[in-house]
């Protein structure tokens, strides 16, 4: 019986190491292997009690115009991407089942549906930073946008329907390295 | 050995009450019994320092090493896991104490946390906090019956109860389905836990905890209609109705929550619902199919216990908290009919549970509990005062009436008491 629970005893703390190994070797080769994608974004910043703080990206993509009624249409809704002439993400097509297209696509939540656009949350909107630097984060993209034309986005990794999401820039620069320099200016 | 008592032992030989070899034997025996608590002492300490770390781990992954690179990072992940695992392979194989099992037990659940927040964290894996709870919960919830650990099994039970107010609370307000599995997990370990140790410490805090994590999140499992009163209605009727089988009755009231927040939640439940605007809305609502049948699930489940309770004849005498959620859901079912019956008839049955306290009080020789049925009573009244225009003297004159009741049956138990120790040792009688 001993013996029994002890090999139960280490399949479960083989999983408890696999579970956290298998997430992080998905990340990893999405990041590798994935099509890099840029969203364009606008962060704001809530905390997580054991994950820390993030900035929550709300994302200028979020509805497609379709032909079809999505109307009452709840569920997963399978986004295609393509890129616009400044290289930012921008949809092609939407479904709510896989199509048979060579084309990165995203799963994404659609709620609360009416007529022939279809709404839906891109899934990586979740940004954890430094808990020093959420608030700061937040209000430096705020002053920057609303000051001048600075783009912010996330710089999105796409691989077979998973996206990681990598960093979030502000014209380019790391938001890590901008907020920096907004906490030195004040 | 309790300082009062060590005074005592050479007046009580010297008084004759007992002999030397008496006085001999209590010393030994609560020598023995303070031997066993530095260990249990030792325990308490552990769980709480393996608790403060790794919450102290979490607290620090929080933080966000932004600085430190990506790999450095994942490789820092692992390290409360390996530690925790460690410890407990080790106390586990070794043979150590509860002392050990416990602490290194606690520390693993709260590592397994922690990994997997810093995981979510480096790679800003989406996913809202309570999936995060739900793959927690589900890679430590093993841990229980292969450790044998009291501690994860509190961390367990507060974790779920999280998860699912965290679902089911917020604005999402999904119903936490895996809730159940997941509680209903606990209940071999549990179980098994009231057999063999009964008079444990940590029986006693389970028999409080276990009743108050459903009561906490059976409100994710309502639409929130007047359905969800008769619902914990029920539920409270099921907590009452366990408390009173053999296994929890013949302990002391304190190690007995299946009790007291059964009937202090049968109660209140009930003096909700004797207001007139829940039987108007109730004439009123329409409800789904499967509201009924979830409504439906604690009244079954206390109706089948109390069955039980009777086919093996632990029931002694008649005792109306246990067939309160009854009347009500039949109350409830007649609604069709009007509502004034069902206000005037609930009102009567919350003065009646009023009486039954009180008398269950007397019978006990408990102030607590004779106290509890007064204030169920004098509760209904300042009630009624509020949906009724009764003038200030009739008022007045029954506040005083609840009041003198207050003071007469509590002086009658304490005579009682009084005679009752007379009887016992009627010496005192000489000293009265």
């Amino acid at each position: 019986m001993r013996k029994l629970l002890t090999i139960a005893l280490f399949i479960i703390f083989a999983a408890q190491l696999l579970v956290p190994a298998q997430m992080i070797h998905q990340q990893e080769n999405i990041l590798i292997k994935g099509t890099s994608y840029k969203f364009k974004t606008r962060p704001i910043d809530p905390t997580d009690p054991f994950r820390g703080k993030y900035i929550t990206l709300n994302y200028e993509l979020n509805s497609f115009q379709t032909d079809e009624d999505w109307s009452n249409y709840s569920g997963n809704v399978f986004v295609y991407l393509t890129t616009d002439a400044e290289g930012f993400a921008m949809v092609k097509r939407v479904s709510k089942t896989p199509l048979d297209f060579d084309e990165d696509y995203i799963i994404a939540k659609s709620n609360y549906n009416y007529g022939k656009t279809v709404q839906f949350n891109l899934p990586f909107n979740r940004f954890y930073m430094n808990e020093y630097k959420a608030y700061d984060a937040e209000i430096s993209v705020r002053t920057a946008q609303r000051d001048t034309t600075k783009i912010c986005y996330g710089l999105v990794y796409v691989k077979d329907g998973t996206a990681v999401l990598d960093n979030v820039f502000i014209d380019d620069i790391p938001i890590q390295k901008f907020v920096n320099e907004f906490q030195d200016l004040n | 050995m309790n300082p009062k008592l060590e005074r005592a032992l050479p007046e009580l030989i010297e008084a004759q009450v007992i002999t030397s070899d008496t006085a001999q034997k209590i010393t030994a025996y609560y020598l023995a019994k303070e031997e066993a608590k530095p260990n249990r002492l030792f325990t308490i300490f552990g769980v709480l320092g393996a608790l403060l770390s790794g919450l102290g781990i979490i607290l620090i992954i929080a933080h966000n090493w932004d600085g430190m690179p990506r790999n450095l990072k994942t490789v820092f992940a692992f390290f409360p896991l390996i530690i925790g695992q460690i410890a407990s392979t080790y106390s586990f194989l070794k043979k150590k104490g509860t002392a050990w099992i416990e602490s290194s037990a606690t520390f693993l659940v709260l590592a397994v946390g922690a990994t997997i927040s810093l995981t979510s964290q480096i790679y800003n894996i989406p996913g809202d906090f309570s999936e995060f709870l739900l793959i927690w919960i589900a890679m430590t919830a093993p841990l229980i019956y292969l450790l044998r650990s009291n501690s994860t099994v509190m961390v367990h039970l507060m974790l779920i109860t999280w998860y699912a107010c965290d679902l089911g609370y917020t604005y999402r307000g999904a119903m936490p389905w895996w809730y159940l599995l997941l509680f209903a997990w606990l209940i071999p370990y549990y179980i098994r836990l009231q057999k063999q140790e009964t008079k444990s410490n940590i029986a006693g805090i389970l028999n409080w905890l276990l009743p108050l994590s459903p009561i906490i999140v059976l409100g994710t499992f309502t639409t929130g209609g007047n359905l969800s009163f008769l619902m914990y209605l029920g539920l409270f009727g099921l907590l009452y109705n366990l408390g009173e089988l053999p296994l929890f009755k013949n302990q002391k009231l304190r190690r007995n929550g299946y009790t007291v927040l059964g009937s202090l939640g049968t109660s209140f439940m009930l003096m909700l619902l004797t207001f007139e605007w829940f039987w108007i809305d109730a004439i009123q609502d329409s409800y789904t199919s499967v509201e009924v049948i979830i409504t439906s699930v604690p009244f079954l489940m206390a109706l089948i216990v109390l069955v039980y309770l009777h086919l093996k004849k632990h029931t002694k005498g008649f005792n109306l908290f246990q067939y309160a959620f009854i009347i009500v859901g039949a109350l409830y079912s007649t609604h069709y009919f009007g509502y004034v019956h069902s206000v005037v008839l609930t009102n009567i049955l919350v003065a009646t549970l009023g009486l039954f306290a009180i008398r269950i009080g007397i019978h006990k020789s408990s102030y607590t509990i004779l106290n509890y049925g007064l204030l169920i009573i004098t509760v209904l009244i300042a009630c009624r005062f509020f949906d009724s225009n009764l003038d200030f003297i009739f008022r007045g004159i029954v506040f005083i009436l609840v009041g003198l009741g207050f003071f007469f049956t509590n002086y009658l138990l304490l005579k009682k008491q009084r005679g009752t120790a007379l009887q016992d040792n009627p010496k005192t009688e000489d000293h009265a």
